[in-house]
């Protein structure tokens, strides 16, 4: 066990070096110089000057990439060009939406789609299966972003039963804020949802198919039995898999969907950074964003180590 | 036969919008370049705009016929680029298990899969400038690795059979294998991911259109009508509607073709006896 | 007292009669063997009686179990009887436990789910169990996973499971198939064993007449979902009073008749051959460790011999097939064949020409987009030839496999398992080699169909003059064919010599063992007019 989450820590690592270098490389790649891309045109030679010191432009690639990364991990990300703070401060006041957001939707979307898909799997063929599958066929195909509005067309402007957009804030409470995170994350929620029932379904379809299945059965099991005691925990090895890329899909549908919803999040900073040409926001939200997928991806490895006890005695 | 009815209920509907797209290169009830102030907001069942105008006037009909066609085409060339690059690359790494080349795609493409895809698409499209062609390649670089690794699989499979070892002891080198043997064998599985890479390539560039990445005024695009229409949505709600639809009925039609095929083409069930 | 009474049962799976009304009873106590070739009912009639049957199956008949009709049960009632009356143990040990769960609580689960016990009790009993099963405490804790075990092992799990509340019947479906001779000998032992001291019935279902030999206190013989004959085994063994049964025997000991020379010119000469794998490291530092799969062999295949290769599984005969026929690197020795040195990534067609390979599975072996013509042809690909006289070729190699020429436009899954061994020896004639390797070829093969596939290969060998290498596991098998054999051990040769020299005075004691595990028919059994295997 320890062999392999060593293993795993490594690659964590090698990973956000990896993505750290291309998001790096690909800012570097903008054609021209980023200060006076950032300044447009029609600018004078000292602020571009200016700004490039400010933006430590002044070295080698290698040195750059250096200050960037020590930056970083000192929690410095720099300078908003257009805000005039800390990169940190911004991103820290909307992660507070982001996150929230993301896991709610993750939430649902898990609660909802593991019975779903147990009972579907369990009731194979039937009424109720081809009902799911009707509806998760569906769900799979809904833009969240549109699914978003057409929720706020019936529930916020004909039923008004929620709020059609904004966030109040963590100080004014935890209901209001939980009450207008519920539309964005139910239409987050509801086509991942769909994926993931699905996934669940035929990954225990394919599980009560197995040899150890029959054993079971043989032993005295009737089929619920069969399916809880054993198919249930081997059924979600690849849902598992599944639900790692869940968080990067729900993260980056969440950036869609706040502009829906008006909701003061990274999807917003990351869109104001780009038509404002603010680089060192774009960038460093970014970062953030591709380190928290690949966070989870390891905490799903080392979840798939708790499920599995082949991979825990494997290196 | 559950599978035949999917595909062919899949074909059709995704027919149609295929269909509209390819009418829209030489006909459209209404150009989309023609802006009628005076027609705009128009309901459904307008006479002269079946389904209505836009806050310009615009025909919506024509609107999606000509939206139909961004969108496929990006999603097309997009497989496209998935396929032509992955496909290549899962042969190699599979006839070469274990060796260099099949180490770096295979840590390349766990990679490219830790990576939210439509984060760094943005990234892309931001640094590089929005418009189509950078959408398509967004969209494409992520299709690599998803081909990549479907092929591979597929093929590892195939390289464990006695009909392989057959071919090696009749001197052919595992290029020639690959091509003779390989390809044929898990053509299936290479289309049934083509139609879901596609759908999933329409909804991702309907997201960019969406927050302005994809394609560019004036070309029209559904994500982008969707964007226009979401100021609107309380004033003329068939302009977030229809577009919708439009996306929606398009992807469902590809992936109950996807579906379809899969069950029409799944070796395990076909070789049942 | 019956145990169990099977009263003219019928079995239709999606309106297709599977089952013709098969009748026979069991004693307690009493090994009941049923024999048949693939395909015969023989696992349906068992399954029906645990009420495991695939979707769609309908049994009819009657099936008491102590007076109980078990077709007429509930699910529910067949729950509680399932575990508690009757066991059942499977063929492939590798898939048939939970791979995520310890094998005391599987083991355990038995006892939990009819409420027989707590749960600390059950893993108690399942500690008692694993111990009866030869699997002691100290080297198998209740905490292992199936994983760590290997297949004989996981098999004693399954049987310490099916055992755990002491059935009445316990039903063994082909549970020696998959494994090694030797562990097979261990598992007959211990069921064996456990009827006897248990006195519960066993329900034992074979294709291995051997096997039931062996073992069996009562037989039944199955052909095409009926009982064609039944008795007790020494009795029915003797009389063969059915022709089906009668036919069996004979393939089963068929002795295909050889009329090739074996000259003194060596054709393949292997010499201290070795090849070792990396494995996974396992500490962070230091070198990998390797596993060396052939350590070391030397031997001789002459013209217009057939030479066996014999050794459980993992003992390195497939590494060095692969390595003989070119397919991979070896880490030292040589291997000449004609002369000319054999070595993977440098062999020119032509002497890739003089050697082809026929595989075990008449299923894998052959591409399904393929027409048969094409895939006979090839190997044409090491020897350019025009493409009319590459049909006229294929058409007679056909011809001569006991094919039409007509069948090179179909494909290969209009063909049974019997004629696409067939057709791949036709694919392995087409260049005219001079040896063919053949990897156990006829091991996945009926008894029947392996004796004319035998019967084929050794007329094939006289007429063309060719040499065969016999890969197999099957000792009879290699007794039949083969002029010399090598037994393989741990990547070592242990001995080798005349076939007949060596089954029946074995020198080394991996040999004399492997003999004895094989399950033989008494030959006091047989009459002269069988051939004596």
């Amino acid at each position: 066990m320890l062999r392999y989450t060593l293993s795993r820590l490594v690659s964590l690592v090698l990973s956000l070096l990896v993505a750290s270098v291309a998001i790096f490389a690909v800012i570097e790649v903008i054609p021209g110089d980023p200060a006076s891309y950032m300044l447009g045109m029609n600018v004078a030679p000292d602020t571009v000057a200016a700004l490039r010191e400010q933006l430590g432009l002044n070295g080698t690639v290698i040195e750059r990439y250096v200050s960037w990364l020590g930056g970083m991990l000192r929690g410095d990300f720099g300078t908003s060009y257009t805000y005039r703070v800390p990169v940190a401060e911004l991103v820290a006041a909307r992660v507070q939406v982001s996150l929230p957001l993301t896991l709610y939707a993750l939430v649902l979307s898990t609660v909802i789609a593991i019975p779903v898909g147990l009972i579907a799997a369990a009731r194979q063929g039937k009424p109720t299966d081809l009902g799911v599958m009707a509806t998760t066929q569906l769900g799979v195909a809904v833009p969240n972003f549109w699914f978003a509005m057409i929720l706020v067309l019936i529930f916020a402007v004909k039923l008004r039963w929620f709020p059609s957009g904004g966030f109040p804030g963590w100080d004014k409470g935890i209901w209001v804020n939980i009450r207008a995170l519920t539309l964005p994350a139910v239409a987050l929620a509801l086509p991942q949802a769909s994926i993931l029932a699905r996934v669940m379904r035929s990954s225990v379809l394919e599980t009560l198919s197995q040899d150890y299945i029959r054993t079971a059965r043989a032993k005295g099991l009737n089929r619920a039995q069969a399916v809880l005691r054993h198919a249930f925990r081997n059924a979600l090895i690849p849902v598992l898999t599944i639900l790692g890329l869940q968080f990067s899909f729900l993260l980056a549908g969440a950036i869609i969907i706040e502009n829906v919803f008006f909701l003061p999040g990274l999807g917003r900073l990351i869109f104001q950074g780009i038509t404002q040409r603010d680089l060192i926001v774009v960038e460093s939200v970014v970062m953030l964003l591709v380190g928290a997928v690949i966070l989870v991806n390891f905490l799903v490895d080392l979840a798939y180590a708790l499920v599995d006890p082949r991979l825990r005695s494997r290196a | 036969m559950k599978g035949r009815l999917m595909l062919i209920l899949g074909a059709v509907l995704a027919g149609v919008f295929a269909l509209a797209a390819l009418v829209s290169l030489v006909w459209v009830p209404v150009p989309v370049e023609q802006l009628a102030v005076a027609s705009k907001l128009k309901p459904i069942g307008t006479p002269g705009f079946a389904l209505g105008t836009d806050h310009f006037g615009r025909d919506m009909l024509s609107m999606l016929m000509v939206g139909a066609r961004t969108s496929i085409a990006v999603a097309i060339l997009a497989v496209g680029i998935g396929m032509g690059f992955g496909v290549p690359l899962g042969l190699l790494a599979a006839a070469r298990r274990g060796s260099l080349v099949d180490e770096v795609v295979m840590r390349g493409n766990d990679l490219v899969f830790a990576f939210p895809s439509l984060v760094i698409a943005i990234l892309i499209t931001a640094v590089f400038g929005p418009s189509a062609t950078n959408a398509i390649i967004a969209i494409g670089i992520f299709n690599i690795p998803v081909f990549a690794r479907v092929t591979r699989g597929g093929a590892l499979s195939l390289w464990t059979l006695d009909y392989i070892r057959a071919a090696e002891v009749a001197g052919k080198g595992r290029a020639r294998i690959s091509l003779e043997h390989i390809l044929p064998n898990i053509a299936n599985l290479l289309i049934v991911q083509g139609t879901i890479q596609f759908s999933l390539g329409i909804l991702a560039e309907a997201g960019l259109s969406y927050v302005g990445l994809g394609a560019q005024p004036p070309i029209p695009s559904w994500g982008r009508m969707l964007a226009e229409a979401q100021t609107m949505i309380t004033m003329a709600p068939h302009m977030a509607i229809l577009p919708g639809l439009a996306i929606v009925l398009t992807v469902l039609g590809l992936n109950l073709m996807g579906d379809g095929l899969r069950d029409l083409l799944d070796p395990r069930l076909r070789r049942a006896r | 007292m019956t145990l169990l009474s099977v009263q003219d049962l019928k079995l239709a799976i999606h309106g297709t009669e599977i089952l013709h009304g098969v009748s026979f009873d069991m004693q307690p106590g009493q090994v009941f063997g049923l024999v048949g070739e693939s395909g015969s009912g023989k696992s349906l009639t068992a399954f029906s009686a645990m009420r495991l049957l695939p979707d769609g199956a309908r049994p009819t008949g009657r099936i008491l179990l102590g007076g109980t009709d078990l077709l007429a049960q509930t699910e529910a009632q067949m729950c509680a009887i399932r575990g508690r009356d009757i066991g059942m143990i499977f063929q492939e040990p590798m898939t048939a436990l939970n791979p995520v769960q310890t094998i005391g609580d599987q083991v355990a689960e038995a006892l939990v789910i009819h409420g027989a016990a707590s749960r600390a009790e059950a893993l108690k009993v399942a500690r008692e169990k694993l111990d009866r099963v030869g699997l002691a405490g100290d080297r198998f804790p209740l905490t292992r996973f199936p994983h760590e075990l290997s297949g004989g092992q996981r098999q004693r799990v399954c049987i310490a499971m099916a055992i755990a509340l002491r059935p009445k019947l316990l039903v063994a479906d082909e549970p020696t198939t998959a494994l090694d001779v030797t562990t097979q000998a261990q598992i007959l032992d211990l069921l064996k064993g456990l009827v006897a001291e248990e006195g519960m019935g066993l329900m034992l279902i074979t294709h291995d007449l051997a096997v039931v030999a062996g073992i069996a206190d009562h037989v039944a013989v199955m052909q095409s979902g009926r009982i064609v004959e039944q008795g007790p085994t020494e009795a029915l063994f003797r009389a063969r009073s059915h022709d089906y049964t009668r036919r069996l025997f004979a393939a089963s000991a068929h002795h295909p008749a050889r009329t090739a020379e074996v000259t003194e010119t060596p054709l393949l000469q292997v010499q201290d051959v070795r090849r070792s794998y990396a494995l996974p490291r396992k500490s962070l530092t230091g070198p990998a460790p390797r596993l060396e799969a052939v350590k070391g062999v030397s031997f001789t295949l002459r013209q217009g011999e057939s030479l066996g290769l014999v050794g459980e599984s993992g003992c390195g005969k497939s590494t060095l097939t692969r390595a003989i026929l070119g397919l991979e690197d070896t880490q030292g020795g040589t291997i000449r064949l004609d002369g000319d040195e054999i070595r993977a990534g440098a062999m020119t067609p032509s002497l890739r020409a003089r050697m082809q390979v026929v595989f075990q599975d008449p299923y894998g072996s052959f591409n399904p987009r393929w027409t048969v013509g094409r895939l006979v042809a090839e190997p044409f690909h090491l020897v350019p030839t025009p493409s009319a006289e590459q049909r006229d070729r294929v058409a007679r190699a056909l011809t001569e496999v006991g094919l039409k020429p007509e069948d090179a436009q179909k494909y290969i899954h209009e063909f049974s398992g019997g004629q696409r061994q067939r057709i791949a020896i036709a694919r392995a004639l087409i260049v005219r080699p001079r040896l063919i390797v053949l990897d156990e070829a006829v091991s996945a093969l009926d008894v029947r169909v392996r004796a004319q596939i035998l019967d084929l290969l050794a007329a094939l060998q006289a007429s063309h003059g060719l040499s065969y290498l016999f890969i197999s596991h099957d000792l009879h098998v290699v007794r039949a064919i083969t002029d010399r054999v090598m037994v393989m051990q741990s990547g070592q040769i242990v001995e080798q010599g005349q076939t007949e020299t060596v089954f029946s005075a074995p020198q080394h004691a991996y040999t004399r063992q492997l003999i004895a595990a094989t399950p033989v028919i008494p030959s006091e059994w047989m009459t002269e007019n069988d051939t004596l295997v």
